[in-house]
């Protein structure tokens, strides 16, 4: 068999127009020394920058500047340390597509916290705060449970009984 | 034959395909089995995001009911620290990058002398942690009932316990990552000590370096999140 046959039926696969060998296979990259200490200096410079940021006072935009930085750092480790800029392109997407299911989460979740309140507000949806609540008071031995006025009276604090029944009654005062 | 494979058009796999003793027989090519087990450690990695994620989720959540409570008490952590551990990591992840190198090349001293470097930081970073637990501790700093620093003479308006939940979880959970880390990294060492890893064969080597830069990760949103809040 010839090399040139050999070669043909070998290079099943293509990558951008390319015929790839062994393209199930992991593709090393050696990295310079002098790329990984850059690396880790512009970590550093970095790290120092997160630190000056936090005593600059900046307000509201401070959370977003530190994580600027942070995403920085955590792109410099990603792509050199991780090696993910000269690795395989599923990789990647592996861990790009975990970013963005966390991106879904987080904002889902903020978007329902921000816009419950109003959406509460405009259907009148009533919550029971077990916090400001009074214990449910002990049931006493039934004595026959009479609806006589002194029963009532005794009863505005401690008629949260029997629970399942829709109550009309206002919440008690905070 | 492995001359053969280099040819520039063509991508070259990992090792160039040498057989190495660590083969196992389900794979057609060691570049195979390390692709396999590379892209193993990824979805791992993927899996341990979305673990940390509903815990800064958390943290974002504590920060947007509760801005000036996370403001005061995020002034009792020990910033120092926090920014020591910051480049002990940082650091420990360049020992860590630069022993998969020297598995890449062969130089047999330079990775036992990383991964040692490596477990060195580690064990820093938990040292350093210790201290800032133990403060904590004898603060009462602690999450949710656990939490008495008043009757230290610490007074944070709002609700401090409900930070310091946080603080511990995601700290903690990352601490425990780093304690794995350290294991992990031990049971290379002694395989780097056996000669196992070369050119040929670092698979173990690269893949804890993945987990050991992704505990790195972490803790770069973790720092200025819990210790730099403005």
């Amino acid at each position: 068999m010839s090399d040139a046959n050999h070669d043909e039926a070998d290079a099943r696969l293509f990558l951008h127009g390319k015929p790839v060998e062994g393209y199930e296979e992991c593709h090393e990259h050696i990295s310079p020394m002098k790329a990984y200490y850059a690396v880790f200096g512009a970590l550093l410079v970095l790290t120092g920058l997160t630190y000056a940021v936090s005593y600059m006072s900046l307000g509201p935009a401070s959370l977003p500047v530190a994580m600027v930085v942070a995403v920085a750092k955590a792109s410099l480790v990603c792509m050199y340390f991780m090696h993910l800029k000269y690795d395989d392109r599923y990789h990647v997407f592996v861990f790009l597509s975990t970013i963005i299911f966390v991106g879904i989460f987080f904002t889902f979740t903020i978007f329902d916290l921000n816009s419950r309140t109003r959406l509460i507000e405009e259907q009148g949806t009533f919550f029971r705060n077990n916090y400001d609540r009074e214990p449910p008071p002990t049931p006493e031995p039934a004595e026959g449970h009479g609806e006589g006025a002194a029963g009532h009276a005794e009863g505005e604090a401690g008629h949260a009984e029997p629970a399942g029944a829709p109550s009309a009654e206002a919440p008690p005062a905070h | 034959m492995s001359h053969d494979h280099d040819s520039p058009k063509a991508h070259r796999p990992a090792g160039a395909g040498e057989p190495h003793a660590f083969m196992a027989h389900h794979f057609n090519t060691p570049g195979q089995q390390a692709g396999a087990a590379k892209f193993g450690m990824w979805v791992f990695l993927a899996t341990e995001i979305l673990m940390f994620s509903g815990l800064f989720l958390a943290y974002f959540i504590v920060r947007m009911h509760y801005p000036d409570m996370v403001l005061a008490a995020h002034e009792h952590l020990n910033k120092t620290a926090g920014g020591i551990n910051t480049v002990v990591l940082i650091t420990s992840s360049l020992t860590m990058a630069l022993a998969v190198r020297a598995a890449q090349v062969g130089d047999q001293p330079a990775i036992k002398r990383n991964l040692l470097l490596t477990i060195g930081f580690a064990f820093t970073f938990m040292v350093v942690k210790y201290f800032e637990y133990t403060a904590k501790i004898e603060h009462g700093m602690l999450p949710g009932k656990f939490y008495h620093a008043w009757d230290h003479g610490y007074y944070i308006e709002g609700s401090p316990h409900i930070f310091f939940a946080v603080y511990f979880c995601m700290t903690g959970l990352h601490g425990f990552h780093v304690l794995i880390g350290i294991g992990v990294l031990t049971w290379i060492y002694l395989r780097a000590g056996k000669g196992h890893f070369g050119p040929s064969y670092y698979t173990p080597v690269e893949n804890v370096g993945l987990y050991w830069h992704l505990v790195d990760l972490i803790w770069i949103f973790l720092f200025p999140l819990l210790y730099l809040v403005r």
